[in-house]
C-alpha cells in the first residue's frame, strides 16, 4: 500500500521525466497551518505538498480553469495535469469526465483517501478552540491532535469534522492513477441526515428557514466561482449575451429576457439558489465548497444534498462513480414515477 | 362583500397535446375557469426549470406544466425528460417551503378537452383557499 511519501516521489519522478505540465496540489498556506492550493511546476517544490485535515478545497475547479486557458493558447501543451485529489474531488473529476468537459488523458489523478476521517470544519474548530490559535492539525487513530501556542489538544474526530465528511460514503477516490492510503468503506448510519432533519420541520417552519438564510444572501456568487461544476461560460444570472453597442436602443435594451434581477433581494435570491439547485441535480458530488466559500454561512449544502437524496431514492443514481452512467436529467426510463402527474 | 380571491395561473401547454386540447376546449364551448395564462411551447420538455421558477417571481399564484401523454410526444421523448425535470422541481420547491399545490403538472391529449377543463377546475379550487402566492413573487 502507498502511502502520501510515495505519492510524492512518483510527483517527483513524473515531473524530472516531463510527464506532466504541472501539479496541482495542497501546500501550507500564511498562517502556518491551513493547506492551500499549490501549483508545483518542479520536482524540487513537490516538498511543498502536504497532506492534512485542513486540505478542504476541491482541486477539480482548477482542471476547469486549465481546460479554458488551454482552449486561448494557440499552440497549447497537451501534455497532462497532475492533481490531488480526496474522494469527493475524484468523484468530482467522474461527473466532469462523465459530461465530456475534460478528457482522461488530460490528467493525471494522485489519489489520497481520507481513511474514517475527513476534512475538518473551520467554524467548529474555532468553536473548540475559543479565540486560540492552532499551529498544527494531526490525524491520531479516532482523534485530531491539535498542538496550540499552549501546548497539545486532543478531539474525538466526529467533534471537528465538516457534516459533509460525518455523512460521507465513501472517502476514497474512485478514480486515480496512483493511491495513497487504504479503500475504506466507513458505515454512515444516515447519509441524509442533515436533510431529514429539515424536511421534518413543517412547511411553515422550513419556509421560514430557508427566508432567513438566503435572505442574508449578498449575491457575491463565491459559491458559483468555487464550484467544480459551474462551469457555462455564460451564467443565467449574467445577461451578458445582448451585445450593447452605440446604437442599440434603449427599446432593445427593454427587451431582453432578465430572468433574475441582480439585485440582493429576498425573492431574487431565491430564484438564483433555486436555480443553481436544479442545475446541480444529479451533478453535485457534495464537495461542500459553495457552503465553506460562502462569507454568510448560507447552509447551501442543503438545497444540492435534498436533490442528491431524491435522485437516490427514486432514480437509483448516485452521482460520480461512473464516468460512463448517463447524466441524471438527460436520461430517462419508461417507468419513471408519474404519480404526481394528473 | 369582499371580492373573492381569483388565482392567476401561468400555464405552460406542448403546441402539439395540450395546447390543442385546450384549444379543443374552447371549440367545444366547454365552460371552464378564466384564470389561467397559456404559453404555448413547443414541447414538455422544452420548460426549463427557470420558467417556472420565474413565474412564479413574477407573480403566478400557480404553474401547470402540461404536456402529452408518455409515448405520444412529439419529439419522442421530450415528455419523458419533462417527467425527471418536473419531478426534482416540484421537491425542491416543498423543500423550500412552497405549498405543492401551487406547482403541477398534468398530461393532456389534443382530444382530451374535458380533462383540460377538469385539471383547471380542480387546479383552481385547490387555489383559492391558500390565497395569494406572496413567497417567491418580487417586491413591487
Amino acid at each position: 500500500m502507498a502511502n502520501f511519501e510515495d505519492l510524492k516521489e512518483e510527483a517527483r519522478k513524473l515531473l524530472r521525466e516531463g510527464k506532466i505540465k504541472y501539479l496541482i496540489g495542497y501546500g501550507t498556506g500564511g498562517n502556518g497551518w491551513q493547506a492551500i492550493p499549490v501549483f508545483i511546476k518542479t520536482p524540487e517544490d513537490v516538498e511543498k505538498l502536504v497532506w492534512d485535515p485542513t486540505c478542504v478545497h476541491n482541486l477539480a475547479r482548477f482542471l476547469v480553469d486549465e481546460k479554458r486557458r488551454k482552449a486561448r493558447q494557440k499552440q497549447p501543451d497537451k501534455r497532462p495535469v497532475g492533481v490531488v485529489v480526496k474522494g469527493c474531488d475524484s468523484r468530482a473529476i467522474v461527473v466532469l469526465l462523465q459530461e465530456k468537459f475534460i478528457d482522461r488523458q488530460d490528467i493525471y489523478v494522485l489519489g489520497v483517501s481520507c481513511e474514517k476521517a475527513g476534512v475538518i470544519d473551520d467554524h467548529k474548530l474555532a468553536r473548540k478552540l475559543g479565540g486560540k490559535k492552532p499551529k498544527k492539525i494531526e490525524l491520531a487513530a479516532d482523534r485530531f491532535l491539535i498542538t496550540t501556542a499552549d501546548g497539545k489538544v486532543e478531539f474525538p474526530v466526529e467533534e471537528l469534522l465538516a457534516e459533509r465528511c460525518l455523512e460521507c460514503q465513501a472517502n476514497f477516490p474512485v478514480l486515480y492513477d496512483i493511491l495513497a492510503g487504504e479503500k475504506t468503506r466507513k458505515a454512515v448510519d444516515k447519509p441524509f441526515g442533515s436533510v431529514e432533519k429539515i424536511e421534518a420541520l413543517g412547511q411553515e417552519e422550513r419556509w421560514r428557514f430557508w427566508k432567513e438564510q438566503l435572505d442574508k444572501c449578498i449575491r457575491c456568487y463565491a459559491c458559483r466561482s468555487v464550484c467544480p461544476m459551474c462551469y457555462c461560460d455564460e451564467c443565467v444570472v449574467d445577461s451578458i449575451n445582448l451585445a450593447v453597442t452605440a446604437d442599440t436602443t434603449a427599446e432593445e435594451k427593454a427587451h431582453k429576457v432578465k430572468w433574475i434581477q441582480r439585485s440582493a433581494e429576498s425573492s431574487e435570491n431565491f430564484v438564483y439558489h433555486l436555480v443553481r439547485a436544479i442545475h446541480l441535480a444529479g451533478r453535485c458530488i457534495d464537495c461542500g465548497e459553495c457552503e465553506r466559500a460562502c462569507p454568510l454561512d448560507i447552509p447551501l449544502r442543503f438545497l444540492n444534498k435534498k436533490l442528491e437524496k431524491e435522485a437516490k431514492e427514486l432514480f437509483g443514481y448516485e452521482v460520480g462513480f461512473d464516468p460512463a452512467q448517463p447524466p441524471l436529467i438527460s436520461s430517462f426510463k419508461d417507468d419513471d414515477p408519474g404519480d404526481f402527474i394528473r | 362583500m369582499a371580492e373573492e380571491f381569483e388565482p392567476k395561473i401561468v400555464a405552460f401547454l406542448c403546441k402539439w397535446c395540450s395546447s390543442a386540447g385546450s384549444d379543443m376546449a374552447g371549440v367545444s364551448r366547454m365552460e371552464y375557469p378564466p384564470n389561467v395564462i397559456p404559453i404555448q411551447v413547443m414541447c414538455s420538455g422544452s420548460v426549463s426549470p427557470l420558467y417556472i421558477f420565474t413565474a412564479f417571481n413574477k407573480g403566478a399564484d400557480g404553474v401547470l406544466v402540461s404536456g402529452c401523454h408518455p409515448g405520444d410526444c412529439h419529439y419522442i421523448k421530450g415528455n419523458y425528460y419533462a417527467r425527471r425535470r418536473i419531478y426534482f422541481v416540484k421537491k425542491l420547491l416543498e423543500f423550500i417551503g412552497l405549498e405543492p399545490e401551487r406547482f403541477q403538472m398534468s398530461w393532456v391529449s389534443a382530444a382530451e378537452g374535458t380533462k383540460y377543463t377538469q385539471v383547471i377546475k380542480d387546479f383552481v379550487k385547490e387555489l383559492k383557499p391558500l390565497g395569494p402566492q406572496a413567497k417567491l413573487r418580487r417586491n413591487p
